[in-house]
C-alpha cells in the first residue's frame, strides 16, 4: 500500500497532543459527468478534495470536516457529548490493486457516443422507444486514513455509474429508469443496457394484471436484489440477530440449501473491492447464511456483543459515502452466491407453469416483524417453458419465511446493482410458494 | 465581513467574457461557502460535528449545452483551471488569476442554540404530557445550516447572498421525521413537541378505509401539496417532458380559489434571497392566478429559449451541480374561509404531511400523512392513523373548494429532485379538497 501523506500525520500528531482518540481521513477525486436531459445537455468535470477529523476521549468528542487540503490552523469546535473510541489497526492481508486504476476517465465525446449507442440499440430492440434522460459518471478517487491507533491506509478506487430513463412507444405507459455501476464507464455495454430497458418497457406497456395467481417464479437478478435490499435489516447490524430469530428453525436454518448469502469487501473484480473499509479495518468475505443455515449478521468491530462468548466475527464494513459523512455499517458486495452449473435457460425450461419476473417496479414493503412482504413487479407468464403474455401492475406477495425456504435453485448470472453507497447482487432465482396479486 | 465581499468581480467578469466568446453565450463563476453545525443524539459520537465547505464552479452555457467545472476550495489557481476546463476556444490559454480575497471560515464554529435545543425540546415534550418513557426514547439531531453564495457572470453579478436556518431530525419508536425551522427558540420547541405528541397519539389508531373523502389540509400539509402539485409541476424542466414549457402559460390547472406565488424575497427573513444561484434577481413569480398558469419557474438556460420564461428561479445543490429551476418560497394567497366554514362539511383534517411525490410522466400525485382526525360536529375529533392521498394533479387542484384566511409561514421541508436536496419554504393557510381519494 502507498504510504500516507505527511500532512495527515502532522495533523494527527498535533491533535494527539490533546486527544487520546484521533482519526484523520482525506479524500481526493475527480469525475466526469454527462447529463442528458430534456433539450439540455450538461457536461461537468468535478475535482473534489476534502478531509475529516474525529477526535475525543472517553468523555467527549467532536467531528470536523472541510473541503480542500487538510490544515493545522483550524478553529476546532468545542468537544461535547459522548466519548469516542476508534478501532485499533489490524493486519491487512496482501492486496493487489486492480489493474484499471490508472485508466483515463471517459472523454466527453465518448460519453455522448455511449448514450447515442444505447438510444440506437433501444430503438432496434423496441421500435419507437427512446431515452428520455440519463446521467453517466466516471470517476477515480483516493482515500487516506490515519489514526492514533496506528491505522495507516490508502485506498484507490475507480467507479462509474449509469442512470438512464426511457419511455416506450406508448407514452401513456410512462417511463422507467435503470441504475448500473461498473469499475469504469467503458464497461457499460449499450446492447445490454438497451435490452434490459426494452424488456421492461415492453412488459410494462403490454402487461396484463392477474387478480391472483400462484405457481413457480423465476426471479431475474433485479428482483432478487430488490428483495435482498428490502430485507437488509435481517442481515446488517447488531440488531439483526434478534430480528431474524423468528425466521430461524431449531437447526439454525433460515432458508433452503440453495441459499448462501455473503458480503465480500475484497470481491475480485468488484466495483467497491478494497483492502480496508472506511475506518482502515481489513475487509474480507463473510458468510451471513451458508447453505441455508444462518451464521451471523454483518457487523463492524464495535458491534460485536461484548456480553457472553459471542461467536460473531467483525469485518471491515464501515462505509463512508464521502468525506462529509461518518462511517456507517453497510455492505460492499452483499450477494447470493451463484451456482456456476445452472444456466438461466435451464431454469426457464424447468418452469412448467408460473412467472418469469424481470424487475421490481418499486420498493419492497415488509410488515413489522418480517412476517409478510409485497413487491411490485413486472414480467412474463410462463407455460411449458414459453411466455404466454406479459404481466405488470402486480405484486409478488408472501411470507418472508416462505420466500427464503422456497428458493429452489440459483443460476450463475450474478448481477450487482448499486444500493446506497454499496452494491447488492443476486443471480436469477427459482422460487415456489409465493403469489401474484393485483393489490399488495 | 461576509465571505466573497472582496472578490475582484470585474477581473473575474473579464476572464469569463473571454470564455463567453459567442453572442448568446452565458458564462459565470459561482462561489459558495457552507457550514453545518450538528449535534447528534446523546448516544452517538462524535459529540458535535462541524462541516465547512468552500468551493467554486465555472460554467459556460451555449446553445442548449452546459459545460461545468466544479472545484473544492477557492483559490485563484483553481479558478483558472476551472476556466480552462469549460473554455471551448483556446482551453490552453493562460487565463489570468483574479484576486478572490478571503475564501475560508476563520471564526470558531459556535452555535450555542443548537446545543441547548434538546433540553428545550424535552421540556416542551413533558409540558405536552407525553409519556415519560416515550419522551425519553425521542432522539434528536439538531443542525444549524449557513450558506453564502456569490455569482459573477459575464453579464450579471450578484452580491453575497446569505441563508441561515435550522433542521431537526427526530427518531422515535414510531418512525423518523424532520422539520425545518427559522430559529431554535421556545416556540420552535413547542412546534416540534406538538408534532411529536400528535404522532404519538396516532399510534395504534386505525387508518381510514379506502374511499373518497373531504380533506381539510392544515397550513403545513397545504404547503407540501402546493410544493408537489404546483411548484414541481411548473418547473420548466418538468414541463419540458411533455413538450414546450411555455405552452403551459394560460392553461387552467386548478380551482379559481388558487393564487400561488413563488417569492424568494418574502420567505422567512434569514433565508430571503435577492438573487438566485445564477446571480439573476429573484422575482415575485405568479405561478397560478385564479387557478391558471401565469409564469412557470425558469432558470437562465431555459429563459434563453423563450421570451415567456423569466430567469431568477435557478438553484444549485452545490458547486458540483448545474443549476436547475426550483421553487424557494411558495405562497398561497389567503382566502376567506373561517375554520367553521372549512370544517362545516365533515371529512378528515390533515395537519401535516410527511412527504409527497409527483410522477412527472403521469401527473399522479401521492401525499403521505402520518395521522389525521375525523371532522365531527364542525371540529377535528377522533384521531386516525397514517394515510395516503392520491390523485392526478389537475383533478386534485380543481377540487379545492375553500381556502382559509389565516396564513402561516414555515419550512415546507427538504425537497429532493434528481438527487439534489434543497430546503423549501412556504406560507399557506388551510385549504379544503372535495371528495379526494384517500386510503391506508
Amino acid at each position: 500500500m502507498k504510504p500516507v501523506d505527511d500532512l495527515l500525520l502532522d495533523l494527527l500528531d498535533d491533535l494527539a497532543e490533546t486527544w487520546r482518540e484521533v482519526e484523520v481521513f482525506a479524500k481526493t477525486g475527480r469525475s466526469r459527468t454527462l447529463r442528458l436531459g430534456r433539450a439540455l445537455e450538461v457536461s461537468s468535470l468535478r475535482q473534489e478534495e476534502g478531509w475529516a477529523v474525529r477526535a475525543g476521549d472517553d468523555r467527549r468528542s467532536f467531528g470536523y470536516a472541510a473541503s480542500g487540503t487538510p490544515r493545522l490552523d483550524v478553529p476546532w469546535p468545542e468537544a461535547d457529548g459522548r466519548g469516542l473510541r476508534l478501532p485499533s489497526a489490524r493486519p491487512v492481508p496482501e492486496w493487489k490493486p486492480p489493474a484499471d486504476l490508472e485508466t483515463s476517465l471517459l472523454g466527453e465525446n465518448e460519453a455522448a457516443a455511449l448514450f447515442d449507442a444505447i438510444a440506437r440499440e433501444l430503438d432496434t430492440e423496441l421500435p419507437g422507444a427512446r431515452v428520455v434522460q440519463g446521467q453517466l459518471e466516471d470517476g477515480s478517487s483516493e482515500e487516506q486514513i490515519v489514526s492514533s491507533r496506528e491505522t495507516r491506509a490508502v485506498v484507490r478506487r475507480r467507479t462509474a455509474s449509469l442512470w438512464i430513463e426511457a419511455r416506450g412507444p406508448r407514452r401513456a405507459a410512462g417511463s422507467l429508469s435503470l441504475l448500473l455501476a461498473a469499475r469504469e464507464a467503458r464497461h457499460f455495454a449499450p446492447s445490454m443496457v438497451a435490452r434490459r430497458l426494452a424488456d421492461r418497457l415492453a412488459v410494462a406497456e403490454r402487461g396484463a394484471s392477474p387478480v391472483r395467481d400462484r405457481g413457480e417464479f423465476l426471479l431475474a437478478p433485479a428482483v432478487g436484489v430488490a428483495l435482498l435490499r428490502g430485507l437488509a435489516d435481517l442481515w446488517i447490524g447488531p440488531g439483526a440477530t434478534e430480528r431474524i430469530k423468528p425466521l430461524v428453525d431449531r437447526q439454525g436454518r433460515i432458508a433452503s440449501r440453495a441459499v448462501t448469502l455473503v458480503d465480500d469487501g475484497r470481491l475480485e473484480g468488484g466495483v467497491l473491492a478494497a483492502p480496508v473499509d472506511g475506518e482502515g479495518q481489513p475487509t474480507r468475505r463473510l458468510a451471513l447464511v451458508e447453505a441455508g443455515v444462518y451464521r451471523q449478521p454483518l457487523v463492524a468491530w464495535n458491534e460485536v456483543p461484548s456480553a457472553g462468548r459471542s461467536e460473531m466475527r467483525a469485518v471491515g464494513c464501515r462505509r463512508r459515502a464521502s468525506w462529509r459523512d461518518l462511517p456507517t455499517t453497510g455492505p460492499s458486495h452483499l450477494h447470493l452466491v451463484p451456482d456456476p452449473e445452472i444456466s438461466v435457460a435451464s431454469l426457464l425450461a424447468s418452469l412448467s407453469r408460473g412467472y418469469y419476473l424481470l424487475d421490481a417496479a418499486g420498493g419492497l414493503r415488509v410488515e413489522k416483524g418480517f412476517q409478510r412482504f409485497a413487491l411490485p413487479v413486472v414480467g412474463f407468464a410462463i407455460d411449458g417453458g414459453r411466455s404466454t403474455g406479459s404481466v405488470s401492475d402486480v405484486w409478488l406477495v408472501g411470507s418472508v419465511k416462505t420466500l427464503l425456504d422456497g428458493i429452489l435453485a440459483v443460476a450463475r448470472d450474478l448481477t450487482f446493482l448499486p444500493v446506497g453507497p454499496g452494491l447488492v447482487g443476486a443471480p436469477t432465482l427459482l422460487v415456489k410458494g409465493l403469489e401474484l396479486r393485483h393489490r399488495p | 465581513m461576509l465571505p466573497f465581499a472582496d472578490i475582484d468581480a470585474a477581473a473575474v467578469a473579464r476572464v469569463l467574457s473571454q470564455v463567453a466568446d459567442r453572442t448568446n453565450d452565458l458564462a459565470d463563476a459561482y462561489f459558495e461557502a457552507l457550514e453545518v453545525i450538528e449535534l447528534p443524539p446523546e448516544d452517538r459520537s462524535p459529540g458535535v460535528r462541524v462541516r465547512r465547505e468552500t468551493g467554486l464552479a465555472v460554467r459556460l452555457v451555449r446553445e442548449g449545452r452546459t459545460w461545468l467545472a466544479g472545484r473544492d476550495g477557492i483559490e485563484p489557481e483553481r479558478f483558472g483551471e476551472a476556466v480552462r476546463r469549460v473554455a471551448r476556444a483556446l482551453p490552453s490559454n493562460p487565463y489570468p488569476h483574479p484576486e478572490l480575497g478571503r475564501t475560508r471560515f476563520t471564526e470558531p464554529p459556535e452555535a450555542p442554540e443548537v446545543l441547548e435545543f434538546p433540553s428545550r425540546a424535552t421540556r416542551a415534550l413533558r409540558e405536552r404530557g407525553l409519556d415519560r418513557e416515550i419522551a425519553a426514547a425521542v432522539r434528536l439531531t439538531v443542525r444549524r445550516h449557513r450558506r453564502f453564495v456569490r455569482v459573477v457572470g459575464s453579464q450579471v453579478s450578484s452580491g453575497t447572498e446569505r441563508e441561515s436556518f435550522y433542521s431537526v431530525d427526530t427518531e422515535t419508536p414510531w418512525g423518523r421525521h424532520g422539520i425545518l425551522l427559522e430559529s431554535l427558540d421556545d416556540n420552535a420547541a413547542e412546534i416540534l413537541a406538538a408534532s411529536l405528541a400528535r404522532r404519538a397519539e396516532a399510534q395504534g389508531a386505525e387508518s381510514p378505509a379506502r374511499g373518497r373523502s373531504i380533506c381539510v389540509l392544515g397550513p403545513a400539509a397545504a404547503a407540501v401539496l402546493l410544493h408537489e402539485a404546483v411548484a414541481h409541476a411548473l418547473e420548466v424542466d418538468v414541463l419540458a417532458r411533455g413538450g414546450h414549457p411555455e405552452a403551459a402559460v394560460g392553461v387552467r390547472m386548478g380551482s379559481e380559489l388558487l393564487d400561488v406565488f413563488d417569492d424568494p424575497r418574502s420567505g422567512p427573513e434569514e433565508v430571503r434571497r435577492r438573487a438566485d444561484d445564477e446571480g439573476f434577481p429573484t422575482v415575485r413569480r405568479c405561478l397560478l392566478r385564479r387557478g391558471t398558469v401565469e409564469q412557470p419557474i425558469a432558470d437562465a438556460a431555459w429563459s434563453r429559449r423563450s421570451d415567456l420564461l423569466v430567469a431568477g428561479g435557478g438553484r444549485r445543490g452545490d458547486r458540483h451541480d448545474a443549476p436547475g429551476p426550483r421553487s424557494t418560497h411558495l405562497e398561497l394567497v389567503a382566502g376567506s374561509a373561517s375554520s367553521a366554514d372549512l370544517f362545516a362539511e365533515g371529512g378528515l383534517y390533515l395537519p401535516e404531511a410527511d412527504r409527497g411525490r409527483l410522477d412527472p410522466e403521469t401527473g399522479l400525485l401521492t401525499l403521505r400523512f402520518p395521522h389525521g382526525r375525523r371532522i365531527q360536529d364542525g371540529a377535528p375529533a377522533e384521531t386516525v392513523g397514517p394515510l395516503v392521498l392520491r390523485g392526478h394533479v389537475s383533478d386534485l387542484l380543481s377540487r379545492v373548494d375553500a381556502v382559509g384566511a389565516d396564513v402561516r409561514t414555515g419550512g415546507a421541508g427538504w425537497c429532493a429532485k434528481d438527487g439534489v436536496r434543497m430546503p423549501v419554504w412556504a406560507s399557506a393557510p388551510e385549504l379544503r379538497l372535495d371528495a379526494v381519494e384517500v386510503g391506508p
